[in-house]
């Protein structure tokens, strides 16, 4: 066993792991919300990272503040969304709404190439690629950047919605929309400020990975798909679930495209989802899914 | 303090409610009752907003609310604690009792703690188990926090619908007790239920409900000596006796 | 112009469209894209059979196109035989995967199966991406020939373009055939109503995995097609995720569930691009936003559209007044029969012995911790109208939904007619003689109400799918049998005259009568009903009594469960209470009235001193 060569692995996995549970999580709390599955998760990644890059390229301020932008950026972006692509759809069936928010993805992938250019684009890295060694390995700032900053969003969003009054009123508009009416919560607001918060969380993933891969329109595809593979994994409309899948599925891409096959890296989510629908449907935190008659 | 007036209300194609009026005074109990499907959780609905009536008008404390969105409604006076309980069932009871006050915009931290403290008295349960989730209780408790979460909305009117679904009997007796407990303190109850005996050895007046219509408004103590009781639960009507003579002679 | 007319001059007009477009678009390039936009129109053609026709979302059509461009190639380029048996090939292997597909994703719906269709397709993607020693990899498959006639090799497109035209023209003829056939209504009604077809007597399971297997060949075939024409040459990135959702986009702007708009879509979605290419970059933002349009304001696609329009109505009923169907109907209705007629007699099994036709021993179902039915023991007698009655929650719609294979009790047996059919499948329930309705009626509501009655007829009839296509006498035969007993059905409920209204489309009273009528089609032993007066007015009440006596009196058994106690005590032969999950009382009418248990579970009892 090769302990260097692993310990590089487990902390890409790590990091990719995290970037999947930020998606991950953006996914769940609309669905739960909603009931919604926006096909278009991936491209709330991809777009916020086009934008930092833009501005990095255009203004010369600091990191922090350009991500500050980006951040409020998708914020707004996010409501805007929500007005356009889910609201005159809310009372249709579920085949109008898969549709609509995957013409979205396109929409934003080809915005992309027009706005932006065909070519890839380089993020400038915030930390140096190759200053870190851990027993003789190299192994990237980037991912302890990703690993830490995941944990502290997580951290502040378990604050948020366990600690305020407004994260309890989002649960239980979450919970049980009709009852939450009842006690005088403002479920639109609650369900704006979902798309807004799922589309930073998005904005933070893109942040996050731009300066390792290249940012490109189809960034967001696959990134998108395997994140939901990873919150049906863990349990579909469990937030811990969203979380805990994403960090599996990234140590055990990792790992399965070097110890089995690279070439089938992409295939290794797929093949988690369908043997999970297979054998657990419920994922390993969610709930049955049940009908009545 | 309520006043429903010839309330029609659809469920797509059904007419769920063929025109009910009602009126429930200040500091009363006033009890719904009715077999099931005569449209007494319609009725509720209809009220607190979450259903829009076709025809008809609500007047709650001289305000016409007919037609104003559930929040409003909130907002204005009148809390619900709905069939089914329905806890926020992955938040505590501290949670859940503390998102009822979301509909008060100027209560003072004192006056919540006041209404606080009282629940807890009403359901000392309810204190020791603060931290619990929703789904962690038994029935019997979750229907204890449902109301408590209900009266911490310091509303004046509180709509209770079916309270004892679901209970087994010696919890049904402590709801009760509750219930009328409530009402000594101020708090003016609109209950429906389908255990009439129960909800009328508490109640000062009943409306009786059958497909739609008030078919019996009285005081609560002649309702229960009315033998037609009988007849709208259990289909015992004269007419319906008469047809079953004509088809069996036939 | 009659309609028989009309037909064949449609169909020499078609042959001579096909014969002379080659002639009239000239150009090589173009030939070459339309021969592109029928391959996918074929895809699409699956697409629909899938998604429009049975209701289930596949994103992996685009593999299955792949799987069958990949196996004609091989065919005929490993094994250097012509492209026939290629093509021939495809078909069968890409529906052997569709049926790969199809078994997993049997208990997945709506997004679950979505994406599990999508990881079908992209982990078939990458096997031909990397299965380099049979598909050769990235670098595709090249000179893939192309078919021949005898001597003629259908090199051009314009040549080629004949023998992709006539496939098209009869695949969605077959297409259109399947869809108003025993199989294509088993489809609809899965898209309609997965439980109540279930209770119909439909095996879903089986069919959906039928309508995955014909949606994968139709979509290999095309896939075939496009390996042997153009540029003769394929490669794994054609068949991506992306290709599906443009499949998926072509089917969806036709018209979910129109054959012909199926085509229209793909040929639109093919040839759109070349036409707006002044738009360059912005076309595909246009394209998505497009999209998005359509899902909000034409959700029914083109074909949708078109059918809202008045003149389209006027033009179905013009164009099927030949069909046998309309002239059956119409027969039926001239022969004067009075308005309501009587069920045909001995519709069963004549007025029955007595005897008993179902036991329920000791029945319980737990939910967990809760116990909603706990120990019941029943016994219906045969040409009974027995009412299982009790307050809320006591249990009724449970022991109906177990009777009827909803449920899988947790203990206890039920037997019809000394049969064990304790949690059997619904369907296997129901090819035994059981038939119900439902509390929340579950009609077919987007099909006629003559299309209900015939699901209702399922389990009775035996079409395939290859003579559902065909339709040899037999399968005629068949089907004029099922329309006249279907016409005598709704002649029973009073619902004549109806026949091709949409079932949604009646008021409520009517639809209860529609859901009667379908589960009297099959000629049932034991009819349950779930609270079918509920929402029914005091006349409409009084005609269903009158209806269930008549029911009875042709010896069928009827369970019913009911709130409207009007209805129980005129139809009741016997009354069984529920409370709690336990039977607390049973007997006549009378004797339930005066049950002081009884009048206390409704009434409710006082508990201590409140």
């Amino acid at each position: 066993m090769d302990w260097p060569t692993n310990l590089q692995m487990l902390t890409a996995g790590l990091a990719m792991g995290s970037i999947y549970a930020l998606v991950a999580l953006g996914f769940v709390l609309i669905f739960n919300a909603v009931g919604v599955v926006n096909f278009a998760q991936g491209e709330f990644v991809m777009v916020p990272a086009f934008v930092a890059v833009w501005l990095m390229d255009m203004l010369k301020i600091p990191f922090g503040l350009i991500y500050l932008i980006t951040v409020i950026f998708m914020g707004i972006f996010g409501i805007v969304f929500q007005r356009v692509a889910y609201y005159p759809l809310r009372n249709r069936t579920f085949l109008p709404v898969i549709i609509s928010t995957i013409g979205v993805s396109i929409f934003l992938r080809n915005g992309a190439q027009v706005v932006f250019g065909a070519e890839p684009l380089l993020m400038h890295r915030p930390t140096p690629p190759n200053v870190l060694k851990i027993t003789g390995v190299f192994v990237d700032p980037q991912y302890i950047v990703i690993i830490v900053c995941t944990l502290a969003l997580l951290a502040f969003q378990y604050f948020f919605f366990e600690k305020t009054s407004l994260g309890k009123k989002m649960q239980a508009t979450a919970q049980d929309k009709e009852m939450a009416r009842l006690l005088g919560i403002r479920v639109a607001t609650m369900i704006a400020i979902t798309f807004a918060y799922s589309s930073i969380l998005g904005a933070a993933a893109g942040i996050l990975i731009g300066p390792i891969f290249y940012v490109t329109k189809e960034m967001g595809g696959l990134l998108g798909l395997k994140a939901f593979c990873s919150s049906i994994v863990g349990g579909f409309g469990s937030v811990p679930g969203a979380v805990l899948g994403g960090i599996f599925l990234g140590i055990v891409e990792v790992f399965a495209a070097y110890y089995i096959s690279s070439a089938y890296r992409d295939a290794f989510a797929f093949i988690m989802l369908i043997l999970v629908l297979l054998f657990r449907p419920q994922g390993f935190f969610g709930e049955k899914i049940a009908q009545k008659a | 303090m309520l006043k429903v007036e010839g309330i029609e209300t659809w469920y797509g194609a059904i007419q769920a409610l063929k025109g009910i009026s009602l009126e429930v005074e200040r500091e009363e109990i006033v009890a719904l009752l009715g077999a099931n499907g005569a449209g007494k959780s319609t009725t509720i609905k209809t009220i607190t907003g979450l259903l829009k009536p076709a025809k008809g008008r609500i007047e709650f404390l001289g305000q016409d609310i007919t037609g104003r969105e559930a929040e409003d409604i909130a907002e204005a006076g009148i809390a619900c604690v709905p069939e089914g309980r329905r806890v926020f069932a992955g938040l505590s009871v501290m949670d859940n009792l503390m998102l009822g006050t979301t509909p008060r915009k100027h209560a003072s931290r004192t006056e919540i703690q006041r209404d606080l403290d009282r629940v807890f008295t009403l359901f000392p349960m309810l204190k020791e188990f603060r931290d619990r989730l929703g789904w962690q209780l038994s029935g019997g408790q979750q229907q204890m926090l449902a109301i408590g979460r209900g009266l911490m909305t310091g509303a004046k009117l509180l709509l209770l619908d079916e309270p004892s679904l679901g209970l087994a009997p010696v919890l049904v007796q402590e709801v009760f007790k509750v219930i009328k407990e409530i009402n000594t303190t101020g708090t003016t109850i609109l209950l429906v239920e389908q255990n009439a005996r129960m909800a009328l050895l508490i109640a000062n007046r009943g409306f009786v409900l059958e497909t739609g219509r008030v078919m019996l408004a009285d005081t609560a103590t002649n309702l229960l000596a009315n033998e037609e009781m009988k007849a709208h639960y259990l289909g015992a009507h004269a007419h319906i006796k008469e047809a079953r003579e004509r088809r069996r002679r036939l | 112009m009659n309609p028989r007319t009309a037909k064949s001059l449609l169909v020499a007009v078609i042959a001579l469209a096909v014969l002379v477009f080659p002639w009239i678009v000239n150009s090589s390039y173009w030939l070459n894209l339309v021969n592109l936009a029928i391959s996918f129109s074929i895809a699409c053609l699956g697409l629909n059979i899938v998604l429009g026709y049975a209701g289930q979302l596949s994103l992996a059509q685009a593999a299955f196109w792949g799987v069958g461009a990949y196996t004609s190639a091989l065919v005929a380029t490993r094994l250097g035989v012509s492209a026939w048996p290629g093509m021939i090939a495809a078909f069968a292997v890409a529906g052997l995967f569709g049926v790969l597909l199809g078994i997993p994703t049997l208990k997945l719906t709506g997004h679950y199966l979505a994406m599990t269709t999508i990881g079908f397709g992209v982990i078939l993607q990458l096997i031909l991406i990397n299965a380099i020693w049979l598909t050769n990899g990235s670098d595709g498959i090249t000179k893939i020939p192309s078919p021949r006639i005898g001597s003629i090799e259908l090199k051009d497109p314009s040549s080629f373009f004949y023998l992709a035209a006539i496939t098209l023209i009869l695949l969605t003829w077959a297409s259109i055939r399947l869809k108003g056939s025993r199989i294509g209504r088993a489809f609809l009604a899965i898209q309609g109503n997965e439980m109540a077809a279930e209770t119909v007597g439909i095996d879903t399971t089986y069919y959906k995995v039928v309508a995955f297997a014909l949606s994968a060949a139709y979509a290999g075939f095309g896939g075939a097609l496009f390996a042997h024409s153009g540029s003769h040459y394929i490669s794994p990135d054609t068949f991506s995720f992306d290709q599906s959702v443009l499949l998926l986009v072509m089917a969806v702007l036709g018209g979910n569930g129109s054959a012909v708009g199926a085509v229209v879509g793909a040929v639109l979605l093919t040839l759109l691009p070349e036409v707006l290419r002044f738009l360059k970059d912005s076309y595909m933002m246009f394209y998505a936003a497009g999209i998005i349009l359509i899902m909000i304001f034409m959700p029914g696609g083109i074909a949708g559209l078109i059918q809202l329009l008045p003149v389209s109505q006027r033009l179905r009923v013009w164009w099927n007044q030949g069909s046998a169907t309309t002239q059956q109907v119409a027969a039926a209705l001239a022969a004067g029969k009075p308005a309501r007629g009587s069920l045909p007699a001995a519709v069963v099994n004549g007025p029955g012995a007595n005897g008993t036709l179902l036991t329920l021993k000791g029945l319980a179902k737990y939910f967990g911790g809760l116990k909603a039915v706990d120990g019941v023991d029943i016994e219906v007698r045969r040409g009974e109208i027995q009412a299982l009655i009790g307050p809320n929650g006591s249990g009724k719609t449970t022991i109906l939904n177990m009777l009827s294979g909803l449920y899988v009790p947790t203990g206890g047996a039920i037997l019809l007619e000394g049969t064990t059919i304790t949690g059997r499948k619904p369907h296997v329930i129901a090819a035994h003689g059981v038939s119900r309705t439902f509390q929340n009626i579950r009609l077919f509501g987007e099909l006629t109400v003559l299309d209900n009655v015939l699901i209702g007829q399922h389990g009775r009839s035996k079409a395939g799918v290859t003579s559902s296509v065909l339709q040899p006498s037999s399968q005629q035969a068949e089907e004029a049998a099922m329309r006249g007993k279907a016409l005598e059905m709704l002649e029973f409920v009073g619902l004549r005259g109806k026949e091709f209204a949409r079932a949604n489309s009646l008021p409520y009273g009517q639809q209860r009568l529609l859901e009667l009528a379908r589960a009297l089609a099959s000629d049932p032993k034991l009819l349950l009903l779930d609270e079918p007066a509920a929402g029914l007015n005091a006349a409409e009440t009084e005609t269903l009594v009158e209806l269930l006596l008549q029911i009875r009196d042709q010896g069928i058994t009827i369970l019913l469960v009911e709130h409207d106690m009007s209805l129980v005590m005129n139809v009741s032969d016997h009354i069984i209470v529920l409370n709690f999950g336990k039977k607390i009382a049973e007997g006549s009418a009378e004797a339930i009235e005066k049950n002081q248990e009884v009048i206390d579970a409704y009434l409710g009892t006082e508990v201590g001193n409140a």
